[in-house]
């Protein structure tokens, strides 16, 4: 085992939680039955990873194998970090058909018509995604397997959810050698830098690929059979909880729905008072749960909302008659913010009925918005996008 | 009821006394001790230990006179009056802030004495209880200065600076810094710190940062030697509101980066929320609220509240939540940042004096009357 596999095979074992090392070294499936019946999963946790360490290396484990490892890790431990979705548009016939075989062939062959130097594993656990984990390198540099980027696509929906494909690559976008990755990604890299710093560099060079980039096959949008792929505006750590949002897989509420009134554990003062109280509490929670989603919801951490709009405090005030906008940015975070805001609406913190730049959070799926409103001579760079 | 009371203060000087002349060579305490524990000598503890602590000086006074208006924040070069390398200490940390009421027999000319004993102290009480001798702490230096220059008006108490260090026990000589914290009054109120009595220095500003057990011994060796009583400082709303406004003025003269505005709302699970104001549209808000009027240019607390409010109606008519309902929480510009739970730090040493004028009129308000 080479050094590289080593640290990494490290750095994984380390991660993995105590109680389910057994399960993940079985899942991994890389040492035998027997190795794994020798090991003491009783022994403190630094002395039970020397001995897989020692093990792995009597079997003669190779890079890939750690990789898998690490997948396996990440697969079973998906809230990491910071995850991006994407949005796969412009569906061909074929792309509610493309299957998981199909789809590994496509994307492998169009990967490598794109890059050299790198390193795709793809694996598809039985929940119907496809988890794709790639090392990126450059034509001077080997993949580094240290700071992998993981893709997990739900085949038959035009979703892609992104992991650690900011901050580790920005490295990339500064060099030129790595041109191709950036076709390959060019255009999730545009949308997202697009939406939170101004490269202008960046844009240079994409724009002087532009050539390049519809050339060249972008492996992803093409082995999905999409046309292109966009920036989901939305983000959050719980993977589960970002598919399920897309996918409307909770609890909704609509308008036209009867539901129960619930009853309450009140002293009885009047009956006319109580039943007048319950329908007014019903009804704000009602319309809390329309725009928010009743019982479990998806646990979203942040929303975030860029205000480029004309001020709208006291009427009297001159800055209102101006044209000038005011900008601003509104960060809400919670531990889960649509259960938040969910019971913010229906206790009355805010004025119903719920605005529609909070209920397009499940609405549309997102959690970043841009708010800007079309002024004459305003220097606005963003596009206008009232939501 | 008087006359217990006075019987009391003359037990409690002539403690104060013996200490101060140094017989009391070995600080000690008995183990198992509670470092808060509030002196009791023989009273009931049933009454309220804010009227038993009361100090003198007509701090009723202070009560009905909270401003309405203030200077607004004028740019000092503090490092032409203060010692650069101090200044940068004091921006460089996030503070907790307690209040202090006054000290007791507090010498500024005594310091080398008091850190001494305050390294003693602090030794003594982690030793729980065995003697120790006075200077021959291990492991722990202590060092208190004075900063020269932060005091603005003649009746302020010039602002005392405590570090407390780590001796490793091998090897190299390196002392690694493990807390410090410093108490001040800039611009406190003159007709109270008048009416101290002799004896009473008034520092009623409070700052640390550091590990939470040091810094309780810290102030329990306070309120021992110099019988004064600390107390959590918290920034309420009107304080914030303040700042937000002082901070923005200064925008013209020098940029202020953002304005970030945090509320709490009490909703389940609690929800932030965050709005951070691009700054020159916040100035001009501001401006558009109040005009400068020359030399003397006062800010009427009117004028703070409606720039709030104009910052919290335009959030309002874009989502439509109640902010009142919740708590404002923090208040930033780069110029420095200020929590709800009395915590502080300083982005530039510009306008250090504002914020200390502003902090150490909050503590003079709290301290129990």
């Amino acid at each position: 085992m080479d050094e590289q596999s080593r640290a990494i095979l490290q750095r994984t074992l380390r991660r993995l939680p105590s109680k389910k090392t057994q399960s993940t070294l079985r899942a991994w499936g890389c040492l035998s039955a027997e190795q794994l019946e020798d090991l003491d999963y009783t022994q403190p946790k630094w002395l039970l990873l020397e001995n897989v360490i020692f093990k792995c290396e009597e079997s003669r484990l190779r890079l890939k194998d750690v990789t898998k490892l690490e997948m396996v890790y990440y697969m079973e431990n998906p809230n990491q970090g910071t995850w991006h979705a994407f949005k796969l548009t412009g569906a061909e016939d074929e792309a509610l058909s493309v299957d998981f075989t199909q789809f590994k062939e496509m994307f492998v062959a169009h990967l490598e018509e794109v890059v050299k130097h790198v390193s795709v594993r793809i694996k598809k656990p039985e929940d119907g995604a496809v988890w794709i984990r790639i090392a990126w390198g450059d034509n001077f540099t080997k993949p580094n397997h240290f700071k992998p980027t993981y893709a997990v696509h739900y085949l038959q929906t035009p979703y892609v959810f992104i992991l650690n494909l900011t901050a580790k690559h920005k490295p990339y976008l500064y060099q030129v050698t790595s041109f191709y990755l950036f076709i390959y990604f060019g255009h999730i890299f545009m949308s997202f830098y697009y939406y939170y710093y101004y490269y202008y560099y960046f844009y240079i060079c994409l724009y002087e690929s532009d050539c390049f980039y519809r050339s060249h096959s972008q492996a992803l949008v093409l082995s999905t059979r999409y046309v292109s792929i966009n920036e989901a505006h939305l983000t959050g750590r719980s993977l589960a909880a970002m598919r399920d949002l897309l996918m409307k897989q909770y609890q909704q509420v609509f308008p036209n729905q009867e539901r129960t009134l619930k009853e309450r554990n009140a002293l009885p003062s009047h009956p006319n008072i109580d039943r007048e109280h319950a329908e007014f509490a019903e009804g704000k929670h009602q319309m809390a749960c329309e725009a928010f989603g009743d019982g479990t919801v998806p646990k979203l951490e942040t929303a975030v909302y860029k205000l480029e709009t004309r001020y709208r405090g006291s009427s009297n005030n001159t800055l209102s008659d101006r044209d000038e906008l005011f900008r601003g940015v509104v960060k809400f975070s919670s531990p889960s913010l649509l259960e938040s805001l969910r019971h913010c609406a229906s206790t009355g913190m805010s004025e119903g009925p719920v605005t529609p730049l909070l209920s397009s959070i499940t609405q549309k799926g997102r959690n970043l918005f841009v708010i800007a409103e079309k002024v004459p001579g305003s220097t606005s760079r963003t596009p206008a996008r009232k939501t | 009821m008087m006359g217990k009371r006075d019987v009391q203060i003359h037990f409690r000087l002539n403690w104060r006394l013996l200490a101060m002349e140094g017989r009391v060579s070995a600080a000690h305490t008995p183990a198992n001790m509670p470092i808060t524990r509030r002196k009791s000598y023989g009273r009931s503890c049933v009454e309220n230990p804010s009227l038993f602590w009361q100090t003198p000086g007509h701090l009723t006074t202070l009560g009905h006179r909270i401003p309405t208006s203030r200077g607004a924040a004028r740019s000092q070069n503090i490092i032409s009056k203060v010692d650069p390398e101090q200044v940068a200490l004091l921006v460089k940390h996030e503070w907790k802030l307690a209040y202090v009421t006054p000290l007791y027999q507090f010498r500024h000319t005594r310091l080398k004495l008091y850190s001494k004993h305050l390294a003693s102290f602090i030794v003594a009480e982690k030793q729980q209880g065995l003697a120790v001798e006075v200077g021959m702490e291990a492991g722990l230096k202590v060092t208190i200065s004075t900063v020269l220059g932060m005091a603005e008006s003649e009746d302020d108490a010039e602002t005392v600076f405590i570090q407390i260090h780590s001796k490793p026990t091998f090897g190299a000589d390196d002392l690694k810094p493990v807390w410090c914290g410093w108490l001040t009054c800039v611009n406190g109120d003159r007709e109270y710190l008048r009416s101290l009595p002799p004896d009473f220095v008034s520092l009623p500003l409070f700052c640390s940062s550091g590990s939470e057990p040091l810094t309780a011994l810290v102030k329990s060796w306070f309120e021992r030697t110099f019988d004064c009583n600390f107390g959590p400082l918290f920034l309420n709303s009107t304080t914030l509101n303040w700042l937000a406004a002082l901070w923005t003025g200064c925008h013209p003269s020098s940029n202020i980066r953002y304005l970030k505005l945090s509320w709490t709302m009490p909703t389940q699970p609690p929800l932030d929320i965050m709005y951070t104001v691009n700054p020159q549209d916040a100035w001009e808000l501001w401006n558009s609220i109040h005009a400068e009027n020359g030399e003397d240019d006062r800010i009427h607390v009117d004028e703070v509240l409606r720039f709030m409010n104009g910052l919290e109606t335009h959030l309002f008519r874009h989502f439509k939540i109640y902010l009142s309902a919740g708590t404002l929480t923090k208040v930033s510009t780069f110029l420095g940042s200020a929590h709800h739970h009395g915590k502080i730090k300083m982005g530039s040493s510009d306008y250090i004096s504002t914020l200390l004028t502003l902090l150490t009129e909050c503590a003079l308000h709290r301290m129990p009357i």
